[in-house]
C-alpha cells in the first residue's frame, strides 16, 4: 500500500521515481516475482476506485519517504515503466471522455467498472507488473476518484500539464481530445509525488500549490529525461524476456481483449443514445405504472361505482397513442340537434352554404353545423375529403380543438385515399401541436412533408428515428429536413409559406418562440391577408413571453376575421399573462357567447382558463359558478358587470 | 394565494400559476390527477443568494399546493436550483436530465419525482398557452 503513491507518480516523472531502486532489487529477485504474477496480483485488484483518497496519498507519500530515504539515487530502472503507460493513459482517455459526455451515467459507470475488471486481468502481461502492476493498477483510479469526488479548482490553474498531457499523449492520440480539465488535474497530481521524491520529501501537505508551480516547472527537464527513457529501455527488455516464457499466452490475450475494449468503449454514436434514452424511458413509464401500486380490484370496483360516463371521460383526456406517436381518437361526433339537418328540405347545398358563410365572416358554430350536415348528407366536396377538413378547421378556429382533430384525421385519412396526399396535415400537425402531441405533430409533417414534395429526399433514418427514438432528437431530425427545403427553396429565390409554416411550428414545440416568429412573419410577407397566420404569430408571442407584442398580433387576426374565436380566446390568455384579469374574464365571456350562439357545445378549455381568471381576481364564487357541468347562464356575468 | 410568494425566487411566481391552476380545475379533474399521481412532492429550492425556500405539492390527499415542509410526511423530496426549477417548469429541461447531471437531488421515493415533469407539463398546457 505505502508504495502506491509513488508508482502513481511514476507516471508523471518517470526517470526520477525513486522506486526505480526497488525494481533494481526486483531484477535479482526472480522467485518472487513468479509468485506474484500467477496469482495474488489480479486478485488483490478488485479493490474497485474510491478507496484511496487523497489523505491516504499524503500518509502513502510520507511513508514512502521513509523508505527510499537511505537508498541511493539512480535511474536507469526508471524507463521500466513506459510499457505501462499505456493502460494508464489510455484508461484516462477513457475517463476523460466519458466526464466530457454531459451525461455520466449509471450506464457509463457500469462500463467503467467492467473495464477496470479486464484490465485489471490482463495487466499481467508485461515485466514491470510482475512487482508492481498490482500497485499501479489499483492506485491509478484513487487519484482519478479523488478528483471525480471533490473537484479541488486550485489545481486547475496550472494549465502547463497540458503539456505533460502531450508527451504522454503520443502513445496514444485521441488522448489530449478526450482530457478535459479532470484528466490534466489527474495528470498533474502524478507531477506532485514525483516531485517529491525528488525534493527527498521536504513537501508538506500545505505546500500542495506550491508543489504544483513546482511541478510545472520542472517539465523542460522531463523532456529531456524522457530521451532517457530510449536509451535504457534494454533493460526493460530484459526483464521481459526473462519473464516470456510465463506470460506469452496471456499477452497476445491481452492483446485481444485490449483491441476489442478499444472498438467497444468509444461512447455509443448518437443514434444509439437516443435508442437508448427512448427505452429507458419506456422502461421508467412502464415502471411508474406498476408503482402505481395498482390494486386491481379496488379499481374495477372504482370504475364500476364511478358510473360509466366519467370513464369515458377518461379515455378521451388520456388517448392512446399508435407507434407512430398519433394519439387514437374515437370518431367524430356530431352535434345532436342541427337545425340546419331538420330544415333539408330545400336542395341546396350545405357545402357551399357553409362556404359562402366562412368567406363572409359567418358564425363559425353556424358554419361547422352547415358542414356537418353536409357531411351527414353525403355531401363531401371534392375528393370526399374536402368537407371533413373543412370541419376540422372550422371546430380548430372556433376553438373546439377536440372536435376539430378529429374532423382532420377522418378528413386527412379520405383525402389520402382519393390520392390528394398532402392536403389537411399541415393543420393537423398543428392541432396535435396545440395538443401538446408533439411526436403526432412530427410524424405528420413528416407525411406532409412527403406528399407535398416528393422530390425532397428524407434520410431513411430520420423516417424510423421518428418510431423509435426519443422526442428531441424527432424534433432535430425533422428540423433539419425542413430547413434543408426551406435553404433549397431560398437560393432558387422562393419562398413556400407553408414550408415556413411547418418550420415554424416545429420551433413552437420545442419552445424556440423567436424563431417560430421569424417563419410565422416571413410566411406573413407572402401571405399578408391570412387571419390564422396572424394568430399564430399571436400565439408564438406570447407565449414567448411577449404577451404585449401579441396582442398586436391578434388585433390583425381579428381585423380580418371579427369571429374568429381561438383569437378571442388567445387575447384573453394574454390578458391573464398580462395581469389584467377582469379583461381576458371578458373576452372568454365574448369567446363562450360566440360559441353559445346557436345551442351548441361549449368549450371546457375555455371554461376552464375563465375560472383561473376569476381565481386570480380573487372571486371563488364566480369561478365555482363558471363550471360547466353547472351549465352556467353568461347572463349571470354580465349581471355581475362584466362587459364583453 | 398570496402566501406562496417568496420574495427573490422564480420558482415562486411559478407555484402561484400551479396553484390557480389547482384551485380552478374542476374537482372530477382533481380527482384523476390524484389518482395518477398519489404522492406528495416538497420542493427544496434555494437561489443564487444562498437561500432556501420550501414548498409542497400535494397530490395526493388534497390536490393543493402551499408554502413551508409537508405535512403528511413527503413522499419525495426534491432538491435543486431556482433556476433549475424555472427551466423544468418552461420544459427547457428534462427531470431525467436534471438529475443526471446533478441539478436535482432527491430523497425518498424517486420513480414518484419522474412524475412531477408531467405535473408541471400539464399544468402549463391547461392554463395560459396560447394556441395556434
Amino acid at each position: 500500500m505505502s508504495l502506491q503513491g509513488l508508482i502513481s507518480g511514476s507516471e508523471c516523472a518517470v526517470p526520477a521515481n525513486p522506486l526505480s531502486q526497488v525494481l533494481k532489487h526486483t531484477e535479482g529477485d526472480r522467485s518472487l516475482q513468479h509468485d506474484r504474477i500467477a496469482g495474488p496480483s489480479s486478485g488483490r485488484l478488485h479493490h474497485l476506485p474510491g478507496t484511496s483518497t487523497g489523505h491516504v496519498n499524503e500518509r502513502d507519500i510520507a511513508m514512502a519517504r521513509q523508505f527510499f530515504e537511505g537508498s541511493s539515487q539512480g535511474s536507469n530502472a526508471g524507463p521500466s515503466f513506459a510499457t505501462p503507460r499505456h493502460l494508464p493513459n489510455t484508461e484516462m482517455v477513457r475517463m476523460g471522455e466519458m466526464n466530457s459526455r454531459a451525461g455520466l451515467d449509471n450506464e457509463a459507470w457500469a462500463k467503467e467498472q467492467q473495464f477496470h475488471k479486464l484490465a485489471e486481468d490482463s495487466t499481467v502481461h508485461a515485466a514491470w507488473a510482475a512487482e508492481f502492476g498490482s500497485g499501479t493498477q489499483r492506485s491509478l483510479p484513487g487519484p482519478f476518484m479523488q478528483h471525480e469526488m471533490n473537484v479541488r479548482p486550485d489545481y486547475q490553474q496550472s494549465p502547463s500539464y497540458m503539456s505533460v498531457g502531450g508527451m504522454y499523449g503520443t502513445s496514444m492520440p485521441m488522448g489530449m481530445y478526450g482530457m478535459n480539465v479532470n484528466s490534466n488535474m489527474y495528470q498533474g497530481n502524478y507531477g506532485l509525488p514525483s516531485e517529491q521524491g525528488r525534493g527527498k520529501g521536504k513537501l508538506k501537505e500545505a505546500d500542495f500549490e506550491a508543489a504544483f508551480a513546482q511541478a510545472a516547472a520542472s517539465f523542460v527537464p522531463a523532456h529531456a529525461e524522457t530521451s532517457r527513457i530510449v536509451e535504457i529501455d534494454d533493460s526493460v527488455t530484459n526483464v521481459e524476456n526473462a519473464l516470456a516464457d510465463t506470460q506469452a499466452g496471456e499477452r497476445s490475450e491481452f492483446t485481444e481483449v485490449w483491441d476489442q475494449l478499444q472498438n467497444s468503449d468509444i461512447p455509443p454514436p448518437q443514434e444509439d443514445l437516443t435508442k437508448w434514452e427512448a427505452e429507458f424511458n419506456q422502461f421508467m413509464t412502464s415502471h411508474r405504472e406498476d408503482d402505481l401500486d395498482y390494486d386491481f380490484g379496488a379499481a374495477m370496483q372504482e370504475a364500476f361505482q364511478s358510473g360509466e360516463h366519467t370513464d369515458f371521460q377518461n379515455q378521451s383526456s388520456h388517448p392512446k397513442f399508435d407507434e407512430d406517436g398519433l394519439p387514437v381518437l374515437s370518431a367524430y361526433s356530431f352535434e345532436s340537434n342541427n337545425k340546419y339537418l331538420e330544415s333539408s328540405a330545400s336542395t341546396r347545398s350545405f357545402l357551399s352554404d357553409a362556404k359562402s358563410m366562412l368567406d363572409q365572416n359567418g358564425s363559425l358554430s353556424d358554419a361547422a353545423l352547415l358542414l356537418e350536415a353536409a357531411i351527414q348528407k353525403g355531401d363531401l366536396g371534392e375528393g370526399g375529403y374536402e368537407a371533413w377538413i373543412l370541419l376540422g378547421e372550422t371546430r380548430n378556429m372556433d376553438e373546439r380543438e377536440e372536435l376539430g382533430m378529429r374532423a382532420l384525421v377522418e378528413g386527412v385519412k379520405r383525402a389520402e385515399a382519393a390520392g390528394a396526399a398532402g392536403v389537411g396535415k399541415l393543420s393537423l400537425a398543428i392541432s396535435y401541436t396545440n395538443e401538446s402531441y408533439e411526436r403526432a405533430s412530427y410524424t405528420m409533417l413528416l407525411r406532409w412533408m412527403r406528399a407535398r414534395f416528393p422530390s425532397q429526399t428524407i434520410p431513411e433514418e430520420t423516417a424510423n428515428a421518428v418510431r423509435n427514438h426519443s422526442a428531441w432528437d424527432v424534433h432535430n431530425r425533422v428540423t433539419e429536413v425542413f430547413l434543408n427545403l426551406a435553404r433549397a427553396q431560398h437560393s432558387q429565390g422562393t419562398l413556400d409559406p407553408e414550408v415556413q409554416i411547418g418550420l415554424g411550428v416545429l420551433f413552437y414545440t420545442n419552445s424556440e418562440f423567436n424563431r417560430a416568429k421569424d417563419c410565422f412573419e416571413s410566411a406573413l410577407s407572402v401571405l399578408p391577408k391570412d387571419y390564422l397566420l396572424w394568430n399564430r404569430l399571436g400565439s408564438s408571442l406570447s407565449n414567448g413571453n411577449k404577451p404585449e407584442e401579441a396582442l398586436g398580433a391578434y388585433r390583425e387576426a381579428l381585423n380580418l376575421r371579427p369571429t374568429y374565436t381561438r383569437a378571442i380566446y388567445n387575447v384573453g390568455v394574454a390578458c391573464l399573462n398580462i395581469g389584467a384579469h377582469r379583461e381576458a374574464a371578458e373576452h372568454f365571456l365574448s369567446a363562450l357567447t360566440m360559441q353559445q350562439s346557436n345551442n351548441g357545445e361549449t368549450s371546457d378549455q375555455l371554461w376552464f382558463t375563465l375560472r383561473r381568471a376569476f381565481i386570480a381576481m380573487d372571486r371563488p364564487d364566480l369561478a365555482e359558478a363558471a363550471k360547466p357541468e353547472n351549465k352556467p347562464d353568461l347572463e349571470l356575468f354580465r349581471k355581475e358587470g362584466f362587459d364583453y | 394565494m398570496s402566501d406562496l410568494k417568496v420574495d427573490g425566487f422564480k420558482t415562486s411566481e411559478i407555484i402561484t400559476e400551479l396553484s390557480s391552476v389547482f384551485e380552478s380545475i374542476s374537482d372530477e379533474e382533481r380527482k384523476q390527477q390524484i389518482k395518477k399521481i398519489n404522492g406528495i412532492f416538497q420542493l427544496e429550492v434555494s437561489n443564487a443568494e444562498k437561500q432556501t425556500a420550501i414548498w409542497t405539492i400535494d397530490m395526493k390527499k388534497t390536490g393543493t399546493v402551499y408554502k413551508g415542509p409537508a405535512k403528511p410526511k413527503a413522499d419525495v423530496s426534491l432538491i435543486l436550483s431556482d433556476e433549475v426549477f424555472a427551466q423544468l417548469a418552461e420544459g427547457k429541461l428534462n427531470g431525467q436530465k436534471a438529475f443526471m447531471t446533478g441539478k436535482l437531488k432527491t430523497k425518498g421515493n424517486m420513480m414518484l419525482a419522474t412524475k412531477l415533469d408531467g405535473l408541471l407539463s400539464s399544468a402549463k398546457a391547461k392554463g395560459g398557452k396560447a394556441k395556434l
